[in-house]
């Protein structure tokens, strides 16, 4: 059944390339990108292979136990075009297309200058021939690295413009976990690059790294009650846990000045750094002010696109630094009064 | 390429598949054509090859900056060498004085003594350097640039870039002919085996094999090679190099790349490499004989039992 599955799916992939990619890659003379396509054609099948899994296994969830319920759910529909983006390889492309020379140029100047940048392999040899403790050793580095670039986004008033588009969402359901700004995603990719290059990933675990953290931020989204206990959420991120992490209420403290609940799939960063908050209820979601348009939670995906840079820009002007210091908003009602410092 | 002769043929015969996605290489059994095993290799191996005295087969561990050994009767591993920084196809010249790495990621050639792998010379090679063949005296190494659509000669004593030449596009595979007096270059742009007299650096012909003409083997008569063109629907050309010309096409699907043809040159392995497989070519009968599921993206084939390399 596993085999035929395989097949099926490597069958369709082939098919995808010769019809549809290669053609055009090679009259543009981009015949070297050729195995390159054949891996992205397998990250966009296994994208739509995990979307539609979530939709099939979540959605249902949100309908049975949902948290919250709304007459109109059209400001949800911006959230599945970001995921669709997403998950279908477009804004991974688009990405890939800005820092993949970026990168290569790095890497080679590295090299002609006899550089090779150190591998976790260097120091365990053993990981070489060990893929699924490799892979978790991999996810857990790569996990602790998010979860300071998830940090900082809430810390440095200029990515906060950026990053506060994904916590504008009032309606979060499992669609929210990809919407961002597209500056977001491409600051987001050069932190991972950055961190790939620096303890060089496995190109074979890459799909399975992707697919894991993509899943688990789709579940941490959730429209449903749904947490996994005392015990189970010190070990893996749930949707109630992660819902404290959009609450439009922050709780108090002066440890949650920019926020609580950074990590994306292991709780343990939090408890370690001090920003785990463990709270019992499901709070209403958003913001309740900030860098954007008060309407910013329904506009469109190109309205949100403008909007964040404004945001971005007005973040930048000196007078904006002055007038609004990072930090300092801990108390749920004080993000009025200091909006880019959640 | 480095002259190799036929091997004796062996009883219970090995092959060994690696698997480029996958780090893993596929323990082949040659006579019941089962798979026996799958060993985890490293990060991104590309490509493999005997050494001069067939005693070691070497996979080149792009991503993991080093050059496993494996013996190629058992399957074991010999051992590792590191600190070889990304290396993708890999040559020793028929001299056996040097050894040569192409990095295809990072636009670079390295050269190494392969007595001790300390590198000799590490010259940049733009764009996206692929396979490479040497001449008879081993006085050059011939690199195809992919994506600059060119050749580019290594004077080896001297360890400089000696010239560039342009060539069809995306050229991939090289090899040298069996009179030292061309190369012969695999196109994927044109799907062409272009012919060029590397001396005077003419292009004398392009024979037309296939869509996305990938890769060349000898077919070790010191006169044909197997051309793989590299698509889903996939062929295998035959190349006379004497009348240049196509004498034989199979169809092989699924992307056929690397190749190595049985001894009595009754099969033709080759690593499908969209297909997750490693396709038998009867040649006899002329025909895909069977397929052998390996790992995803397999990238290289090699047994013993292989017919000579020129």
């Amino acid at each position: 059944m596993i085999n035929a599955l395989i097949e099926a799916f490597v069958q369709l992939q082939g098919w995808l390339l010769d019809r549809v990619v290669q053609p055009p890659l090679l009259v543009l003379g981009l015949g070297s990108y050729i195995e390159m396509a054949f891996d992205g054609v397998e990250l966009f099948l296994c994208g739509v292979l995990q979307i539609s899994a979530a939709y099939l296994l979540l959605r249902p969830l949100e309908a049975l136990r949902p948290i919250e319920v709304w007459p109109d759910r059209k400001p949800v529909r911006v959230d599945v075009t970001y995921s669709l983006l997403d998950r279908l390889g477009i804004i991974p492309l688009l990405v890939f297309a800005v820092l993949a020379p970026l990168f290569g140029s790095i890497d080679s100047w590295l090299r002609l200058n006899d550089i090779i940048p150190p591998q976790l392999e260097d120091l365990f040899p053993a990981l070489e021939t060990k893929p699924l403790a490799s892979f978790l050793i991999y996810l857990a580095l790569l996990d602790f690295a998010e979860y300071w670039r998830h940090r900082l986004s809430h810390s440095f008033r200029w990515w906060w413009a950026l990053h506060a588009i994904h916590h504008s969402q009032r309606q979060m359901t499992l669609w929210t976990d990809s919407r961002n700004h597209v500056l977001d995603d491409l600051i987001g990719g050069f932190w991972f690059a950055t961190v790939a290059l620096l303890i060089g990933v496995p190109p074979g675990h890459f799909v399975g790294l992707l697919i894991a953290v993509k899943t688990i931020e789709n579940l941490s989204h959730v429209n449903a009650r749904l947490s996994f206990g005392r015990i189970g959420e010190l070990l893996l991120v749930s949707p109630r846990y992660h819902r404290w992490h959009h609450a439009l209420h922050l709780p108090t403290g002066e440890q949650y000045r920019h926020g609580c609940n950074f990590a994306v799939l292991f709780p343990l960063w939090d408890q370690l750094f001090g920003t785990q908050y463990r709270g019992r209820a499901m709070p209403p979601c958003g913001l309740a002010d900030g860098p954007l348009p008060a309407d910013a939670a329904r506009s469109g995906f190109w309205r949100q696109q403008w909007e964040g840079l404004g945001a971005l820009l007005a973040a930048c002007r000196p007078a904006a630094a002055e007038a609004t210091q990072p930090g300092g908003s801990t108390a749920s009602d004080l993000r009025q009064e200091k909006p880019h410092a959640r | 390429m480095l002259l190799l002769g036929a091997h004796p043929a062996t009883q219970a015969g090995l092959a060994i598949a690696l698997n480029s996605a996958d780090g893993t290489v596929s323990l082949i059994d040659t006579d019941s054509y089962q798979v026996t095993g799958k060993v985890n290799v490293c990060k991104e191996p590309h490509h493999l090859m005997p050494t001069p005295d067939d005693k070691s087969l070497v996979v080149a561990c792009a991503a993991a900056n080093q050059l496993v050994f494996f013996d190629p009767l058992t399957g074991q591993e010999q051992k590792r060498v590191r600190n070889i920084s990304d290396p993708y196809q890999l040559g020793y010249s028929p001299n056996r004085k040097w050894f040569v790495a192409t990095s295809l990621r990072l636009d670079r050639v390295d050269i190494y003594d392969p007595t001790d792998f300390s590198l000799i010379a590490r010259l940049p090679a733009p764009k996206t350097p692929s396979h490479l063949a040497f001449d008879d005296a081993s006085q050059f190494v011939f690199v195809t640039l992919q994506d600059s659509n060119e050749v580019m000669a290594i004077s080896l004593p001297t360890q400089k870039i000696a010239w560039v030449m342009p060539v069809a596009t995306t050229p991939a595979g090289i090899v040298m002919s069996p009179d030292n007096r061309y190369l012969l270059v695999a196109s994927m742009g044109e799907g062409v085996v272009e012919v060029i007299e590397w001396r005077s650096r003419q292009s004398i012909r392009k024979v037309p094999t296939g869509k996305a003409a990938h890769n060349l083997q000898p077919k070790g008569d010191g006169r044909h090679f197997y051309v793989s063109n590299r698509t889903v629907d996939g062929s295998i050309s035959l190349l006379d190099t004497q009348t240049m010309t196509v004498v034989e096409q199979y169809e092989v699907p699924g992307g056929p790349d690397d190749m190595t043809v049985r001894a009595d040159g009754k099969e033709l392995w080759a690593t499908a490499r969209f297909a997750r497989k490693v396709q038998v070519v009867d040649l006899v009968n002329k025909r895909l004989k069977l397929s052998i599921p390996v790992g995803s993206s397999p990238h290289g084939v090699f047994f013993l039992n292989h017919a000579g390399l020129r």
